[in-house]
Parts: structure tokens; C-alpha cells; sequence
């Protein structure tokens, strides 16, 4: 069976830049996927293209099998919502939802009550006859997103939609919008500069990275099992050391920071005897002690600073010339010292190991 | 996809000129059309040649009146700042209240169309007028006539313009982060230097953009040097409009037309050089 | 010196306003010759002003003309906001440059030329061609007025429109025009106001048959001081006076009779409030 969404091949090219290049993506009914990567990555490209703002240089889109090449906007049943909510000023909070009914013919009396209806889901009752800006910004959003599924679309898109808000609020919506999108169970595209919002929220990331997508897959398989430096990099916090592979069957490499480390087999990709690769070891999997610990690879590092967050601390120390982090529970901070030589050790799964 | 698109985009590049079509042929009939006639008039009537422009140049009536409309502009630019900064200094130091009830005297002064301005200015210093009146209330033995003089022209183009040097500077002031003069001032600038050294340029922009509109409004007007100004102290407008009316000599006339209307050009070009002509009216 | 400046700014207040004030007791003056003060009040000079034909007819003249001149400024203007403001092309900074230059040429210098243009048209002494020139004049202001309002407006708001089923059509009509409107009434405010306060043009071409409001008034002042001059400035000053305020009043009265309406909650910020899942 086809996937329900297709992206085959989308390329995207403004005069000589290249801002999508030839993207391949398949996203399955009900799934809530998110768009991750820094700005001008090409996920809100990629979104502008699915939602038919802008056109696709080469490539094709299907949704349940069905072409989107030469619907406009409107004819693609797809529900967005903006960055800054684009919100009608004009328009109460129920005319607001109401507006997309309308449109597709809804009489007056039955649109407003089903946008009633909406703005209950989602937590707004009572507020349909405010104007937005007699709303709150967590509110607003609230009312773009009743706006956007009241017309049970194909597809939601959400773009960016958190930026505005603090952080608080951010969190509550969070769990909000995921508790409505598997209440009705809608597809759909989340776009985010954010990695823990992309972590907290989805099915499955797509990193995008200057127009190409790095890596797609489920949260947890992004965090521990990065393909591509950028994705270790961008995702979560990392300690990336360059490294020769020395003998690929007993999975061993030369690390000129750290000497000769062993690294996992289980999930990591394949190497060959002198590959170069880079070796990810996420600082919470470092252990700081002050001597060796049995049974776990060990190495000395200065500390240089401790930044503390309460429930837990980072701490960065320097090996010769290359930097480590660790994050070390809160508790255990207070026995440690900046200056202070120290050791961390960490297990042979813990090293994961990436192409350079 | 790919031909929706480039019939698409072949609609875009036409969509805006069929838009703005019928305004530009609309200017162009009846705005570059008769200024056209205008300058070909200057050299066409009452014979074709260049001598309305001779006349115009090296006559000693139509220099002396073309000096005297510089004069003017510029003596009403300086007055008009004179008025305007302390004015708009004060706006912004005193209390919101204050400061929106002489705002709001400032945009009825401007709304107030200009010859019921000139006739208030006619009514105030007129031979039975309150000004006169006040003078012998005070003492004063039989006071000069002060109505249809250059005095009375230059004070109501003043009074008229004044709003545009007004606003100009109020934005700018407004504008004016305090924190920045705050600084200024723990930085040991204070009174004097703090107003040469950091409120000056500050505002600059503003008395720039208000002097450049005074300047050259006043180079052309007509209605208030025509009904309050000496007859002997005609502005160009003036002159102009006399050379249409009373002796129907259209070349002439139109010579000092375009001669006007190319020293504003310089002055507006010269601005707009500097800070660009579109924030002018803004 | 802080004295120094309250007493200019006084200086300078008084000197503004004496003259937008005089006019008032002026035009109740039973004296035909501006005489200050006035020897006593009546109110002869208004009877005079509403029934004279002589000030009648220009008065309806100007009126017909500057509500002729926007209605025909707002039909070229607008479109050609929208090309300028919204689309890039070939040309855009010489379009830019031409809808401005009316704004830069002095109205003397066009009062020659309309006269003598609109001469060999046979359109001098008619309303058509006050109206023609007074839009000439009147499109820099209204472009400024309108593109300012234009450039603000958000356009993710059509594109939300779109995404949501509107033909772009729909959008332009339930979604651009409404709000647009009230950028769309001042600029046409503004085209009304410039065409029935030009005076340099009405004077050389209006003529006897299309005479304006402005035209009568300059002739009337330069030649007998006619004191209903001060009834008609009375008048549109007061007019003036109440369209500024108009606005204000309406807000207290608002503010007086809705104390039961919701306040208004400030947007990004204050978010902790009043939705029952935030409050928790």
C-alpha cells in the first residue's frame, strides 16, 4: 500500500541557491511528524510546497494517492497554522473558525455552532465572541488551531507555532495540541527549530540540513542512533572526537584525545580498518569520579567550569586541546571543584560511532 | 506542475502593469501633458526662441522678484525652525496630557485650509484689528499699517507652515531613546554640550526633512503672498500668476514657471540625494 | 531658563491658535469692516452666508468637485498601491517617482499649464476639469496615505484565508477589503480634503461656471473683505475642529456605555490568565 503522504524527488531552486534538494519523504496516516533543523534548513520550504504557497521546481506530492500538482492553496484541504497565527482581526474567535466553513458553503447558524463546537475542544469556551486581540497569545493560538481543524482537513501543518510563546506556556500547548491531534487523529507536519518541542512531540523527526533531510526516524532512534555528525550535533548535546578505526572486529579506534577506545557493536553502522570516523559520547553517559572506576573505560580532564541547573549540572572540563562535556546529577556537584583534575569514565555502548 | 507554474508567473510580471495602467496614463494626460505645454510655451511664445528666458535671467524686475522669493523661503524656513524646536523640545518634556492638547492645536492649524489662515492673519492685523487695537490700548500713538506688507506675508507663511517643521521634529524627538541622553549624561555631558553633542544630530533628520518642505512650499506659494504681501514685494508664484492674468503673456509667464520649478527639483534632488524623497511626506 | 522656555512655549501656543481662534467672534460681528472689538453680535453674516446663491454655488461647486475628484482618485490610486506595494517588476522605481512628482511641482506652475492645456480642450471654466487637475493633485497624498496602510497589513492573513478555501477572490473580499477599510476611508478623506482646499488651480481655471468654495473666497478677500469670509472660516474650522475630536468623544462615549465588556488582554505577554487549562 502507497504511504498517505508522498514527497518523491521535491526540488526547490531560487535562481542559482538550491533550497531543496530533491527530498524524499513517505509519512503514514495519523503519524505526527516533525520538520527539524536549523533556519533556512528548507522545512518551512518543504511546508510552503506541501501547503501550495509556493511551487516545486521538480517533483511530485500525493496525499491518499492523489496528486497535489496544480490545485491551488485552496483546493488542497490543508489546515495550517502560522507562526504569528494570522488570526482575522475582524473576525470574533467563532467567526474566525468559522471562516473555512463558510467557504466551503456551511449556512451561518450550523458553521457557528460547529465552530463552537471547536473552540470547546480546544479549551475555549466561553471566549467565542472575543475579538483576538482581547485574547491571550496561548489563547490565539488556540483559536488558530480550532480554525484550522474545523474543516476536518487532509493534513495540518504547524508552523513554528510555539515560537511566540513563553515557556510555560509552551509546554501546556504542547501537550495540548498532541492531545487534540490524537483525539482526531489528523496527519500531521509540525515544523520547529527546537529539538526537546521535536522530542517531546512526535512520532518520527525529520532533520532537515541546507535543503537535504539528514535523518528521519523516531525520537529516540535520532537521539541514540544519529546517521550523520550534524544530526549528533544538532540533536541533544554531544562530545564529538575524531577517530581512525583500528581494528573493525573487535570494534576498536585510535582516539588522539582519549587514546584507544572500544565502541559498541549493537545498532551502530559497519566500519572498515582505517576509517576515519567521529565518535559520539552523549555527556550524560560520562561519569566524573575522582579515581578510575572498574569495568568502565577511563580518562583524566581538567575541570574548567560548572554550570549549574539545579536538578542536575553541566560540566566542561578540557583534555589536552579538546573540550568535554558532562552532565552529572545535581546532587553529585557540590563535591566538585573548577581546576580540579578529575576522571570520567563511560561503557563501550555508550561510544557511538559516526562517519566523519 | 511545471505549466501552471510558468503561466502563473507570466501573469504575475503582467498583473501589476495592467494595475497601475490607467494611473500612469491618467498622469501622463493630464499631469506630464500640460507641464510639457508649460515648458514648450516658455520657448515657443510669443516666438519661438529663448528670449522669455533672457528676460527672465538678466531682467533686473524678475531677478530682484526670484531673489526675493529665496529671501523669503529661507527667512520663513529659519523662523518656522525658530517656532517649531523649542516647541516640540517642549511637547516631549512636558506631560502626556499637555503634550497631546498642543498636538491637537497643531493638526487643527494644519487642517485648516490655507486661505482661511491667510484671512484670520488679515483679520488679526487688519487697520481696525486687534493687533492694532491692542498697540493704542497700550499706548502706542497711531501705529504703522502692518497689514500688506513683507511682514505680514513672511509672519502668515510662518504661521501657515510652522505644522510641517512641527511634526517633522516632534517624530524625530519622539523617537529619541532616552536612555541614550541618560547616558549622554553620565558620560558628564550636560545643559549646552549635551544639546550640541548629542540632541542636535539626534534630530537633525527632522529639521532637515521640516526645513526641505518649508523651503519648498514656500518657493511656490501663491494664495497668502498674493493677499497679504506688498504689491511691490511680489514672490514668484505671484509674478507668475500676474503674467497669465492681467498681460496674458503665457511665454513669459511659463519661463518663470519652469525657472521655479527647477530650483525646486535641485532643492528636492539634493535632499533626496541625502536621505531619499519617499520619507519627505512621510 | 526652564522659565525662559514655559514662556516661549506659551509665546509660541498663543501665536498658533490667536489666529485659528479670531475668526470666530469675527464672523458674529454686527461690523462689515473686521473692526476688533467687535461693536456687537448678530447673526446677519450666517443668514447671509445660507442664502446668497453668490456663496451657495461655489460652496456646492467644491463640494460636487472634491466628492467627483475622490471618487476618481480612489479608482486609479488603488490598484496602483497594490502593483507598487505588492509585486516587484520592471519599472517599479520610475512608477514610484511619477506618483509622487505632482507632490513636487509647485500648483503655479500647473495652474499655467492647465490653463493653457485644458484651454485648447475647451475644458477651462468646467467641472470636469477641476476635477481632472484636482486629481492629478490629489493622487501623491492618497498613495502615501494608502501604501502606509498597505505595507502594514499582514499578508499571512491571505494566505491563512487560502489555506483555509478562499479563491483569492474570497480572500480579497472577506479578508484584504475589510481590513484595508479603514486605511481605505482616511486616504479618500485626504483626496476630498486636497481637492476642496486647492486654491492656485481653482483660481486660474474654475472660471465663473465651475467657481470653488476656495476661488470665491480669494476673490471675495482681495477685493471688498466680504466679512461672510468669516462665517465660511468659522465654519470649516469647526469642521476641522469636530472631525480631530470626532474620534475621541467616540472612544469616551464607548469607554462610558461598555463597562461590561471584557477588558482587553494584552497579546504574547499576560498568557497565564484566564483560560481554564492554563490557570490548572
Amino acid at each position: 500500500m502507497n504511504p498517505y503522504l508522498q514527497l518523491s524527488g521535491v526540488n526547490k531552486t531560487f535562481g542559482d541557491f538550491t533550497a531543496l534538494d530533491r527530498i524524499d519523504l513517505d509519512i503514514e496516516q495519523g503519524e505526527f511528524v516533525t520538520f527539524l533543523g536549523p533556519s533556512g534548513s528548507g522545512k518551512t520550504t518543504t511546508l510552503m510546497i506541501i501547503a501550495g504557497f509556493e511551487d516545486a521546481t521538480r517533483g511530485a506530492i500525493t496525499i491518499g494517492g492523489h496528486s497535489l500538482a496544480g490545485l491551488a492553496p485552496q483546493e488542497r484541504n490543508i489546515g495550517i497554522v502560522f507562526q504569528n497565527y494570522a488570526l482575522f482581526p475582524h473576525k470574533t474567535a467563532a467567526e474566525n473558525v468559522y471562516f473555512p466553513l463558510q467557504m466551503r458553503g456551511v449556512k451561518k447558524a450550523a458553521g457557528l455552532a460547529k465552530a463552537e463546537e471547536m473552540l470547546d475542544l480546544v479549551g475555549l469556551k466561553g471566549f467565542a465572541h472575543r475579538y483576538p486581540k482581547e485574547l491571550s497569545g496561548g489563547q490565539q493560538q488556540r483559536v488558530a488551531l480550532a480554525r484550522a481543524l474545523v474543516f476536518e482537513p487532509d493534513l495540518l501543518l504547524l508552523d513554528e507555532p510555539l515560537g511566540a510563546l513563553d515557556k510555560n506556556l509552551r509546554e501546556q500547548m504542547q501537550i495540548e495540541i498532541k492531545r487534540i491531534q490524537k483525539r482526531l487523529g489528523v496527519t500531521t507536519i509540525f515544523v520547529t527549530h527546537d529539538q526537546t518541542e521535536a522530542m517531546s512531540m512526535s512520532d518520527r523527526i525529520v532533520v532537515f540540513s541546507d535543503g537535504n533531510i539528514e535523518q528521519a526516524g523516531a525520537p529516540l532512534d535520532i537521539y541514540h542512533r544519529p546517521s550523520t555528525r550534524f544530526v549528533a550535533d544538532f540533536i541533544g548535546e554531544s562530545n564529538l572526537l575524531d577517530a581512525v578505526v583500528t581494528d573493525a572486529e573487535a570494534r576498536v579506534a585510535e582516539c588522539p584525545a582519549l587514546g584507544s577506545v572500544v565502541f559498541g557493536a549493537e545498532g551502530q553502522p559497519p566500519v572498515v580498518d582505517g576509517q576515519e570516523v567521529a565518535l559520539l559520547i552523549r555527556p550524560e553517559h560520562l561519569k566524573l569520579s575522582r579515581d578510575p572506576k572498574e569495568g568502565r573505560m577511563n580518562a583524566k580532564m581538567v575541570i574548567d567550569t560548572i554550570v549549574n541547573y539545579g536538578d542536575n549540572a553541566l560540566v566542561i572540563g578540557h583534555r589536552g586541546d579538546t573540550q568535554i562535556r558532562v552532565r552529572v546529577p545535581g546532587a553529585d556537584v557540590v563535591i566538585l571543584k573548577e581546576g580540579e583534575e578529575c576522571h570520567f569514565s563511560w561503557t563501550e555502548d555508550a561510544a557511538f560511532v559516526l562517519d566523519r | 506542475m511545471a505549466v501552471t507554474l510558468s503561466t502563473l508567473t507570466e501573469r504575475r510580471n503582467l498583473w501589476p502593469w495592467l494595475l497601475l495602467a490607467p494611473l500612469a496614463v491618467y498622469l501622463a494626460l493630464f499631469f506630464l501633458v500640460p507641464l510639457a505645454e508649460v515648458a514648450i510655451m516658455s520657448v515657443t511664445e510669443p516666438r519661438p526662441g529663448l528670449a522669455n528666458y533672457e528676460k527672465v535671467l538678466t531682467g533686473s524686475l524678475y531677478r530682484k522678484v526670484f531673489l526675493n522669493t529665496f529671501a523669503t523661503a529661507a527667512l520663513v524656513t529659519v523662523c518656522c525652525l525658530l517656532v517649531g524646536y523649542p516647541l516640540a523640545y517642549l511637547m516631549n518634556a512636558t506631560t502626556q496630557r499637555r503634550a497631546m492638547m498642543i498636538l491637537l492645536l497643531i493638526t487643527m492649524s494644519f487642517w485648516t485650509s490655507f486661505l482661511v489662515r491667510t484671512y484670520a492673519w488679515m483679520v488679526l492685523l487688519g487697520n481696525n484689528g486687534p493687533v492694532i487695537w491692542l498697540l493704542e490700548t497700550i499706548g502706542f500713538e497711531d501705529p504703522p499699517g502692518i497689514l500688506f506688507t513683507r511682514f505680514s506675508s513672511t509672519l502668515a507663511m510662518v504661521h501657515i507652515l510652522a505644522p510641517y517643521m512641527i511634526m517633522n521634529i516632534y517624530s524625530v524627538m519622539q523617537k529619541i531613546d532616552r536612555s541614550l541622553i541618560r547616558s549622554a549624561e553620565s558620560m558628564g555631558a550636560y545643559g549646552l554640550s549635551l544639546f550640541r553633542h548629542v540632541y542636535l544630530p539626534l534630530t537633525a533628520p527632522g529639521i532637515a526633512n521640516g526645513s526641505v518642505l518649508v523651503f519648498v512650499i514656500c518657493l511656490g506659494f501663491y494664495v497668502t503672498p498674493v493677499l497679504l504681501g506688498s504689491p511691490r514685494e511680489q514672490m514668484a508664484a505671484g509674478l507668475i500668476g500676474h503674467q497669465i492674468e492681467e498681460f496674458l503673456a503665457f511665454g513669459l509667464g511659463s519661463a518663470m514657471a519652469i525657472v521655479l520649478l527647477v530650483v525646486t527639483l535641485i532643492v528636492l534632488a539634493i535632499y533626496s540625494r541625502r536621505f531619499g524623497l519617499d520619507k519627505l511626506y512621510g | 531658563m526652564d522659565r525662559f522656555l514655559r514662556w516661549t512655549g506659551i509665546a509660541i501656543v498663543i501665536f498658533i491658535a490667536a489666529p485659528l481662534v479670531i475668526v470666530v467672534p469675527m464672523s458674529f460681528s454686527t461690523s462689515p469692516t473686521l473692526q476688533f472689538p467687535p461693536p456687537g453680535f448678530w447673526l446677519g453674516y450666517y443668514a447671509q452666508y445660507f442664502t446668497d446663491e453668490s456663496w451657495l454655488r461655489p460652496t456646492f461647486n467644491s463640494l460636487l468637485i472634491a466628492l467627483m475628484t475622490t471618487i476618481l482618485t480612489m479608482a486609479l490610486v488603488v490598484p496602483a498601491t497594490f502593483a507598487l506595494v505588492r509585486h516587484k517588476f520592471w519599472g517599479k522605481g520610475a512608477a514610484n517617482v511619477m506618483m509622487m512628482m505632482p507632490m513636487a511641482v509647485p500648483h503655479i506652475v500647473m495652474a499655467v499649464g492647465y490653463y493653457s492645456y485644458f484651454g485648447s480642450l475647451r475644458l477651462v471654466h468646467s467641472h470636469l476639469g477641476v476635477i481632472l487637475a484636482h486629481t492629478c493633485l490629489a493622487v501623491p497624498i492618497t498613495f502615501l496615505v494608502l501604501s502606509a496602510n498597505l505595507k502594514g497589513f499582514d499578508r499571512t492573513l491571505e494566505r491563512a484565508a487560502r489555506s483555509l478555501g478562499a479563491t483569492p477572490r474570497q480572500v480579497f473580499i472577506h479578508i484584504t477589503l475589510p481590513i484595508l477599510r479603514p486605511g481605505l476611508l482616511i486616504s479618500a478623506l485626504f483626496a476630498f480634503i486636497q481637492s476642496f482646499d486647492e486654491t492656485v488651480v481653482a483660481i486660474f481655471i474654475s472660471g465663473r461656471d465651475a467657481e470653488t468654495l476656495p476661488r470665491k473666497m480669494f476673490d471675495s478677500i482681495r477685493q471688498e473683505a466680504d466679512p461672510v469670509i468669516a462665517v465660511i472660516s468659522t465654519l470649516l474650522f469647526v469642521a476641522v475642529f469636530l472631525g480631530l475630536i470626532a474620534p475621541h468623544v467616540l472612544r469616551l462615549f464607548r469607554k462610558l456605555f461598555s463597562r461590561a465588556a471584557p477588558k482587553p488582554v494584552r497579546a504574547t505577554r499576560n498568557t497565564q490568565a484566564t483560560t481554564p487549562q492554563e490557570v490548572k
